[in-house]
């Protein structure tokens, strides 16, 4: 058996394109871009169509953008990109018309100080306040419909904290464009045959129809839900999740608007329905829409009405793709010279947006901690398979706390309440905070997705209680507390005083651009 | 309220304009937009900043007049203090419009406390423009084509990447200190760094004569500091 060599990691071959392939090939080549030796190409077939229904991202797009050299001016006017402050979520709880709450991208007020929700709990629920209204002030934005910064903001600035809403397919080219012609990726249009192993099990070569034999050091696998050098090659086993996660399936419409000024949605919505939930993303050029479903819990037709419900009429003149949805990741990422990153990763259903943030996460990764030989590979790719195994987990956590908290009466809903459906680090972690609030004390990883506030978001949106009593004798800042409540109700009044319209500040950025300063 | 209106010699034969209000039109303005050929004239006074236009976000010059929101420190009492008004306060109550078919026209804003009943006249008896109407005429030809200038002047700095924000900090004689956001001026390292064909051709154009001006103008701040400090003294008396 050979022991793995001191051979220098510079030759790294992207396979697939689309938002996962550009992103992690741009990324390795601008942040290695001193690097003289380092040579990044990506392979990508012609003919096979992306995904494309990844459409929200988080906050930490902002900062990709800027890592990768990409003006926010330039991205918004390429992408039909939006910006987006957050999630609602309607009929998750009751199912009622009136049900809804807010996830929203800022902070609580005074979070790094002090936990507000045990004093709203208290003092303000019980009149009616929301959690979200109480301690933060972008719900107010985008029930308004107001944008999260003006046109004197810096670009990736904010005033309100946002990540946006894109057009994948767009995205893809810009990234396309941009890597090729200003991180000098090279680009090969060309299929991918078959692998040529080394004796050591790594990959040496990939034959191509028409390129021949694409040698590599390192080989990042985008190739979407085919998996074709993990799943395929490798064959890592696919860890299913469908037993905390039901949804299976997805029925994906772009619908255009109905007039050229109507109000673009400044937030995800995220409606409940019977038997899982419907996506609106609102893009500059058209809406987003979807329904994801679980197949053991309604028919097809019976999906295709709902969503036929939910958009109307004008449902007939578009053509509605049915996607299937394999909820799951990989056991492992990283084997050998391989690592996948996007959907040949593992794929869940869209309810936060962690499609594209897990692709971000990856690429940084292994742009930063890029193995200097081979022989340090394997620790890398053991600490990138640690560090994404619990990311995924988290995520899964997450999602699940959604359905949890519901308290709607169809068998889909019941079903996902059923104690063996739950993962018990999320059943830990609410037996938990039955008597404390989420604390950052929850999250210590390095590698935590969601920050304790996300959490409290969907906990107290959702009408979990804390049982203040348990509690009481640490309630003993009453007077900060009211200070921050006040201060947050002052900072509502000034946001929707000086933050103009969503569709209005895009149509200027659109015109002008932002400055850089 | 503003009436913003064409200039017509027919509608407005008999409309006079008291000189001795104009400068008042600007008493509550913290700044100004500044053309690049008064920038010499400016210097004696103003700190010429650039700052950005709330509509479109595009960087423009001004000349800083004070530091709160609708402070005029040059405006005291009922005159302006200064040798030099900038052209964009003279031009009152007159302003550059357009005409459906995007020609410049000449109009007045006829709800301004300078549209009296005595004072200059802008037509004569038989409607010709008076020696007063055509000097206001220059004034809006001037600022027409000074925005021009504006823009390009922008224009060569945002290219050169040479725009930088102003980190200001003032504190005034009552040691209150205040951080004076939203103004931005020419990256000096930056500026020393060029050379060869932008700097040629920054100096060819008259642009690298301007950014010196621009850049002297800012001692002003120190005076503009001082104005207010007397300020404060003379309502605390």
């Amino acid at each position: 058996m050979n022991e793995p060599t001191g051979k220098p990691i510079k030759n790294i071959v992207v396979v697939g394109g689309g938002t996962a392939g550009w992103i992690a090939a741009g990324r390795i080549a601008a942040m290695h871009a001193g690097d003289g030796g380092m040579r990044v190409t990506l392979i990508e077939a012609p003919n096979i169509p992306t995904v494309g229904v990844g459409e929200g991202t988080w906050p930490t797009m902002r900062n990709t953008l800027r890592k990768l050299g990409i003006s926010e001016s330039e991205f918004l006017r390429e992408c039909c990109a939006t910006f987006k402050q957050g999630a609602k979520f309607a009929r998750w709880v009751s199912g009622g018309e009136d049900d809804f709450y807010y996830h929203p991208l800022v902070l609580p007020q005074g979070f790094t100080k002090m936990h507000l929700a045990p004093y709203w709990q208290r003092d303000l629920k019980p009149y009616g306040q929301s959690f979200s209204n109480a301690v933060c002030y972008q719900e107010q934005l985008c029930e308004r419909g107001l944008a999260p910064k003006q046109m004197t903001t810096p670009e990736f600035a904010s005033v309100a904290n946002y990540a946006y809403h894109l057009d994948a397919g767009k995205f893809a080219q810009l990234l396309e464009r941009h890597c090729t012609q200003k991180l000098g990726v090279r680009h090969l249009r060309d299929e991918v045959l078959s692998v040529n192993t080394e004796s050591n099990g790594d990959i040496e070569s990939l034959n191509t129809r028409n390129s021949g034999a694409l040698a590599g050091d390192l080989f990042v696998d985008c190739t979407g839900f085919s998996s074709r050098l993990l799943g395929g090659h490798y064959q890592v086993a696919f860890v299913d999740r469908g037993d905390v996660l039901f949804i299976d399936r997805a029925l994906a419409v772009q619908v255009p608007y109905e007039k050229e000024d109507d109000p673009i949605a400044c937030h995800t919505i995220s409606t409940a329905q019977d038997a899982g939930w419907i996506w609106d993303i609102g893009l500059t050029c058209r809406r987003g829409v979807g329904y994801v479903y679980s197949s053991g819990h309604t028919s097809a037709a019976q999906a295709e009405r709902r969503l036929r419900d939910y958009v109307g009429p004008a449902i007939e003149k578009l053509s509605v793709r049915e996607i299937p949805i394999h909820c799951g990741h990989r056991e492992k990422f990283w084997v050998n010279n391989c690592v996948a990153v996007g959907l040949s990763a593992g794929f869940l259903e869209p309810l936060e947006a962690s499609a594209l943030v897990l692709v971000e996460l990856s690429a940084e990764m292994i742009a930063e901690q890029l193995p200097a030989r081979r022989d340090v590979m394997e620790i890398t790719a053991r600490r990138f398979n640690d560090t994404f195994r619990y990311r995924w987990d988290r995520i899964v956590d997450f999602l699940k706390l959604h359905y949890l908290l519901s308290r709607r009466g169809e068998n889909f809903w019941r079903d996902n309440r059923d104690p063996a459906s739950v993962p018990d680090s999320l059943r830990e972690l609410l037996a938990l905070w039955r008597h404390r609030p989420p604390a950052d004390c929850d999250f210590t990883s390095n590698n935590e997705v969601f920050p304790a506030a996300s959490y409290q978001y969907v906990l107290y949106g959702m009408g979990f209680e804390t049982e203040v009593g348990s509690l009481v004798h640490r309630l003993r800042d009453g007077k900060a507390a009211a200070e921050h409540f006040a201060a947050n109700q002052k900072a509502t009044t000034r946001a929707l005083a000086v933050l103009p319209k969503h569709r209005e500040l895009l149509e200027k950025i659109h015109e002008y651009g932002l400055q850089a300063i | 309220m503003t009436r913003l209106v064409a200039l017509n010699s027919e509608h407005h034969r008999n409309l006079r304009i008291d000189t001795s209000k104009i400068e008042q039109q600007g008493a509550a303005l913290r700044m100004v937009p500044v053309m690049p050929g008064e920038f010499l004239k400016l210097a004696i006074d103003y700190p010429i900043v650039l700052t950005k236009n709330a509509e479109t976000g595009q960087f423009v010059c001004v000349a800083l007049f004070g530091f709160a929101e609708g402070e005029n420190l040059f405006w005291q009492g009922d005159s302006w203090e200064s040798l030099y008004t900038p052209l964009n306060i003279a031009r009152q109550p007159f302003f550059v419009g357009a005409d459906d078919g995007g020609q410049p026209l000449v109009c007045i804003d006829e709800d301004s406390p300078c549209v009296r009943n005595e004072g200059e006249r802008l037509f004569d008896e038989g409607g010709a423009a008076t020696p007063y109407l055509q000097k206001m005429q220059g004034i809006l030809a001037q600022l027409l084509d000074g925005e021009r200038q504006g823009a390009e002047f922008v224009r060569q700095l945002q290219q050169l990447d040479l725009i930088a924000p102003m980190r200001l900090e003032v504190t005034f004689a009552d040691r209150r200190a205040q951080r004076i956001e939203g103004l931005y001026t020419v990256d000096e390292e930056k500026l020393q760094a060029l050379n060869g064909e932008p700097l040629q051709q920054l100096h060819a154009s008259g642009s690298l004569a301007r950014i010196h001006t621009l850049l002297t103008s800012l001692g002003h701040i120190y005076s503009l500091i001082e104005r207010r400090n007397r300020r404060d003294a003379a309502a605390a008396a």
